[in-house]
């Protein structure tokens, strides 16, 4: 297990991140959200080692990481991270030499890995010739040539449509079933919710939530139910701790505190006029976002 | 441990090495340089024209006693003499007014004249005198009636020996100094250039992110500079091995004896300026965000190189025992390019060369280590320029990791 334990780090006067812990586990994809600025990118820095935390430890299995098992390590930056000029092939082998595989087992991997992204017919293409999607397939064989261990992925859905969001999510997933330890970070977060199983959310550099996707969205309190209805709004008075989130012409959109039946409210809705259309929505990571960044982040964090 | 350390630098090294090779830019340049290398040789030959020739236009075929004088004159001062038969005075005079002709000669005459077209148009008119006289002289010695032995013997008249009194030998030492000087200078704006370049690109594109996660600051800057390093050197050996080459071929007097120990001590200090300066530029290239500000980023860096290489050139080569030359030789960033010229000259206690190499070999230790620190610094502070200000501030904070740390993280302060 891959642990950042009371993390606190700053640059110059800046305080980017302050008390934050972070855990993934094997097996488990770990999403690591916010906004921009939240402090992800400096807190993955950190767990790699090209940053030393002001305070608090980062923990493999326990113990201090050395840099014998980071090599074990791959890792994702943000943008490009590649050389520009090199040839597609060489780079994917320059990596796994890197990461410490002998030239043969480097080829062989990096021939497996352009295969599985899509590349393997531009081995011997200059970096730079590549469309920023391939680029971005090719960023991916680089950080997993050496078959890694622990997998930290800076991120890695910024700027893809949505073939290749679905794509790298099978990738993953796949390093994800075979044991691996893998963390992503985001800040569209509804792009995410189903794929990551546990997130931890930044903001400000502080954890703001952090739990299982579907507990967390399960607990929330806030469901929301969604009417297509004709009909005048009158009778939502016998429902009073229900608040109208939304009201369009045809779409009525309802908060449901935890105590109030939805089959309740649909019942009294179909009375009142035709419902053409509804469901009962769990909140969006972004929702429980703001809702949580609006309150005291230490009384969430305590979670 | 080192092991390691070794094989993650050489990959490094390597493939900087093995990128520059196939860049269009560096065959480009290569190319440039065993251009003006090959320059170097052909043209002061093709200029000073090797085998000149003169036209010597006379009535009638020329005497072979003069043309025996002129050829043997001709040896002696490198020059060929072509000979044209004319009928008569007119057709002599009308030749060298032309210009297809150099000198005219008329012996028919009962005093011999010699045609040229303006007066002081070279030597080669006095020569002709010179072997008209003496082929007079000649005759008028076997009329008087001395046989052929006695005639030798006059002819043999030992010349004067010419005997040089300025100070001509240091003159290819000197040569040899302001050859190393230039070479080096040319080699430490490549490294630099290239170095830097290099840095600037891998963090603009965040390669040098992950090749942090997996190596160590050292190890990505001593492998840059290395890999670079090498590909400077290869384009100075294009410009050198031609040059160095034909000297030694050709036996030419241009390159003493005594200067051998020279060019060893340019070897020496190239390597001193490489470590030098390498460092520093690559530190100066880990502050940019972009590779386009590179070239402001090491300006410092360049002006010294500039102006140390003036100095080498103005100042040492005038006065090589000054105070200004032997301060410059003895200043760690200056010397490297300043000291060989002035050694160069003879007059060098050894005990000053020795001080500035110790002083040199140091400074490039320190500034290895200052380098290396803001360059680890300053590779992951992106976004936009930094300033060293900023990175000796962060410093107080803590937040870097350093070489030595790299192991193991600090635990948490209770």
């Amino acid at each position: 297990m891959l642990e950042a334990l009371e993390v606190r780090h700053r640059f110059g006067d800046r305080t980017v991140l302050d008390g934050v812990d972070l855990r993934v586990e094997p097996g488990v994809l770990t999403g690591l959200l916010g906004p921009n600025g939240a402090g992800k990118t400096t807190l993955m820095r950190l767990m790699l080692g090209v940053l030393e935390p002001d305070r608090g430890r980062i923990l493999w299995d326990g113990a201090a990481v050395t840099s014998r098992e980071r090599q074990r390590w791959g890792y994702m930056p943000q943008e490009r991270g590649l050389y520009p000029a090199m040839k597609v092939g060489d780079q994917v082998v320059h990596f796994g030499r890197l990461h410490g595989l002998s030239r043969a087992d480097a080829v062989a991997s990096a021939r497996r890995l352009l295969d599985e992204v899509g590349l393997a017919e531009r081995w011997d293409d200059r970096t730079d010739r590549l469309s920023g999607g391939m680029q971005q397939r090719l960023q991916l064989a680089t950080s997993l040539v050496h078959d890694p261990e622990v997998v930290i992925l800076d991120e890695p859905f910024a700027g893809l449509d949505p073939v290749a969001v679905a794509e790298l999510s099978t990738t993953l997933a796949s390093r994800v079933r075979a044991g691996r330890t893998v963390v992503l970070s985001s800040h569209q977060l509804d792009l995410v919710q189903d794929l990551c199983e546990t997130i931890v959310m930044l903001d400000h550099g502080r954890t703001v939530l952090t739990g299982t996707v579907a507990d967390l969205r399960a607990s929330s309190g806030t469901r929301q139910l969604r009417l297509g209805l004709h009909a005048e709004r009158g009778w939502l008075a016998a429902f009073p701790g229900v608040e109208v989130v939304s009201d369009d012409a045809d779409e009525l959109r309802l908060a449901l505190p935890a105590d109030v039946d939805a089959l309740a409210v649909l019942d009294a809705a179909r009375a009142a006029g035709p419902v053409t259309d509804f469901g009962l929505d769990l909140p969006t990571l972004s929702q429980l976002f703001l809702l949580a960044a609006g309150h005291d982040p230490h009384e969430s964090s305590a979670a | 441990m080192s092991g390691s350390w070794w094989r993650g630098t050489t990959l490094v090294a390597g493939r900087a090495l093995a990128e520059g090779l196939a860049s269009r830019g560096w065959r480009a340049v290569t190319a440039l340089m065993l251009a003006i290398g090959i320059a170097a040789i052909v043209l002061p030959r093709v200029l000073s024209g090797g085998a000149t020739s003169y036209t010597l236009a006379t009535v009638g075929d020329a005497p072979a006693g003069l043309v025996a004088q002129l050829s043997a004159a001709g040896e002696a001062g490198q020059f060929t003499v072509e000979y044209t038969a004319l009928t008569d005075d007119a057709a002599v005079r009308q030749a060298v007014r032309e210009g297809s002709a150099d000198v005219g000669l008329v012996t028919s005459a009962t005093a011999p004249q010699i045609y040229e077209q303006r007066a002081g148009t070279g030597s080669f008119p006095g020569v002709v005198a010179g072997a008209v006289q003496a082929t007079t002289t000649l005759h008028a010695l076997a009329a008087a009636g001395l046989d052929a032995a006695q005639i030798a013997a006059i002819q043999a008249t030992p010349r004067p020996e010419q005997v040089v009194l300025g100070t001509v030998v240091d003159e290819g030492r000197a040569g040899v100094g302001f050859a190393a000087g230039l070479v080096l200078y040319l080699a430490l704006i490549l490294a630099g250039t290239g170095i830097a370049t290099t840095v600037a690109t891998e963090k603009s594109t965040r390669v040098s992110e992950v090749l942090l996660a997996v190596l160590r600051p050292t190890q990505l800057l001593v492998g840059t500079v290395l890999g670079v390093g090498l590909l400077a050197l290869l384009q100075i050996l294009a410009l050198a091995v031609p040059v160095g080459l034909s000297l030694v071929l050709s036996d030419s007097s241009a390159v003493p004896a005594e200067a051998a120990p020279d060019v060893a001590l340019a070897v020496v200090w190239f390597a001193l300026g490489l470590c030098l300066y390498a460092f520093v530029f690559a530190a100066l290239a880990a502050l940019v965000d972009k590779v386009t500000e590179v070239n402001s980023a090491v300006m410092p860096a360049n002006f010294l190189l500039v102006g140390s290489y003036l100095l080498a050139v103005i100042v040492v080569t005038s006065a090589p025992d000054g105070l200004v030359s032997v301060a410059a030789s003895m200043f760690p960033l200056s010397a490297p390019l300043v000291m060989p010229s002035r050694w160069a000259t003879g007059g060098v206690p050894v005990w000053q060369l020795l001080l500035s190499m110790a002083l040199t070999a140091m400074t490039a230790v320190v500034l290895a280590k200052v380098a290396s620190e803001v360059y680890r610094r300053g590779v992951v502070r992106t976004g936009r320029r930094v300033t060293l200000r900023e990175l000796i501030r962060g410093d107080r904070s803590g937040s870097y990791r350093s070489d030595d740390s790299y192991r193991q993280h600090r635990s948490a302060s209770p």
